[in-house]
């Protein structure tokens, strides 16, 4: 049915107004000459409404007049006759002809770079080196030869692995990938040492090639020799083999960390007061409006970023940003004891175990807690892991 | 005349192949308003009414509808009944219908 009723719209047709004493001869015939009628609606006893299509109204007069009806329209529908409303502006013509064209122009450029998979690399080096390559807002996009841009990137930036460039509506979407530097290896036939990369106690040592120099249990400070790859000749004690030591040494290590934290604390409360400032983007440029000067003592900015976009991939140069500047006030909040050791703690830790690699195994952690006289509360952590601490070294290196 | 007895040389030809149409249609169990030339009336509740394969329409009120067919006029009668749709192979009255009479 709605199938049929868009049908009907776009066809156009008309609700006429039929006056007469042989309203269902009418119908007959109309029919009986394959006009189609719909929505007959009996008005009295000598009048209907019905509805007709555009080409069907026109074939009516005979059949009027044969049946001495009197035909009205009483309302226009559909499309055609929405179009015959607008033929005659040419103003709205062309207007909707350069909104189109604007369209079009507008997402043929390049509005955003999106730059994604980076952790160590600057992005800013990242954006500047695109940008020396014509990848920015604002260029064209047909004129990005992605390719060609992949391959200078990849020859001047190092770092990188891998990077993918594809230009998605009037987005750029730049994903990289970036390389794992390779632990600088000694070659396999230049001798070397193993020595200790930090302090701890020898749990177990192997020696795969070289000669063991430390018994599980010793103490060893960093840069202690651990295997060497000196091995003396039995015959003759003063000549000695170089070899390229090769082995094991599983250290218990110990990292501390330490955090003090106050019982007051001091925190930023909102008092409720909110200046906004509004500023227009258009194309690359941000056109500020009425921006009020913020004469807050202490405050907090919140920027939102509003931007246009057909769907997700077609960004429009235009946009607004809503700049909010909250007030804030300090308010002294004073922390129950066990709050604050809770606070340090989780802080202290949270430090100790950024600075524990990853290869680490983790044996123990223990916490504790000191209360300074000024009234802080000072929490160290010290976490007991075992981990591989033999590094190679070149022998006379 | 020629075109008269055109139309008499016709019908007399169509008899015997009615008969044949229905025995086939007999055997074929085929349904019988497609073989037989009788409408097919199809309600939705009491608000939907249509009848295909109808002769025209001999009266229609807001209360009072008949329909001409080949078994004869039917007649419906109920309350603010309109003609939805109507064309040479059916029409759908909708509206209160309270009551479906044949007249033969």
């Amino acid at each position: 049915m709605l199938f049929l009723r868009l049908w009907n719209y776009i066809r156009g047709y008309v609700i006429i107004f039929v006056e007469g004493y042989f309203l269902e001869k009418f119908i007959n015939m109309c029919i009986h000459r394959q006009i189609f009628l719909w929505d007959i609606k009996k008005q009295n006893n000598s009048a209907m409404l019905l509805k007709v299509s555009i080409k069907g109204f026109k074939l009516l007069r005979p059949i009027a007049r044969k049946t001495r009806c009197r035909v009205r329209i009483t309302k226009k529908r559909g499309l055609p006759f929405v179009i015959n409303r607008y033929r005659r502006r040419k103003t709205f013509a062309v207007g909707a002809i350069v909104c189109i064209i604007l369209l079009y122009v507008l997402t043929s450029f390049v509005w955003v770079v999106e730059i994604e998979g980076y952790e160590t690399i600057d992005v800013q080096v990242l954006t500047d080196k695109l940008e020396s390559l014509g990848v920015k807002p604002g260029v064209l996009k047909y004129g990005i030869d992605t390719d060609k841009v992949v391959n200078e990137m990849m020859l001047s930036i190092r770092e990188l692995a891998w990077i993918g460039i594809t230009v998605k509506g009037t987005k750029v979407k730049v994903s990289v990938e970036e390389a794992i530097k390779p632990p600088e290896l000694i070659p396999k036939d230049v001798p070397c040492d193993i020595v200790a990369a930090k302090d701890g106690i020898i749990k177990t040592i192997i020696a795969k090639n070289g000669r063991e120099m430390v018994k599980p249990g010793d103490t060893v400070v960093k840069g202690q020799l651990l295997i060497s790859g000196e091995i003396p000749n039995k015959n003759d004690p003063t000549k000695t083999r170089l070899v390229h030591a090769i082995g094991m040494v599983n250290a218990r290590t110990w990292y501390e960390e330490r955090c003090k934290v106050n019982t007051v604390l001091i925190e930023k409360e909102r008092t409720g007061t909110v200046e906004t400032n509004y500023s227009l983007v258009l194309l690359t440029k941000q056109i500020d409006l009425f921006h009020k000067d913020v004469d807050f003592e202490d405050y907090e900015k919140v920027e939102v970023r509003k931007g246009i976009s057909l769907g997700e991939d077609f960004v429009l140069p235009f946009g607004i940003i809503i700049q909010k500047f909250h007030e804030v006030r300090k308010v002294e909040r004073e922390i129950s004891l066990e709050e604050a050791k809770q606070l340090a703690a989780s802080s202290a830790h949270k430090d100790v175990l950024a600075r524990i690699p990853s290869t680490a195994q983790i044996v123990d952690t223990r916490t504790e807690f000191k209360q300074n006289e000024d009234g802080t509360i000072e929490a160290v952590v010290i976490v007991e892991c075992i981990e591989d601490i033999g590094v190679t070294r070149k022998i006379g290196g | 005349m020629p075109s008269k007895k055109m139309r008499k040389s016709k019908e007399e030809k169509a008899k015997p192949r009615e008969k044949i149409r229905r025995k086939i249609a007999e055997a074929l169990e085929l349904p019988k308003d497609v073989t037989l030339n009788v409408p097919r009336l199809t309600m939705i509740g009491t608000s939907n009414l249509i009848i295909e394969n109808y002769k025209g329409i001999i009266e229609y009120e807001r209360d009072k509808i008949r329909v001409n067919t080949s078994i004869g006029i039917i007649s419906i009668t109920g309350e603010g009944m309109i003609i939805r749709e109507i064309t040479s192979e059916d029409i759908m009255v909708e509206g209160e219908i309270n009551s479906l009479i044949f007249m033969k």
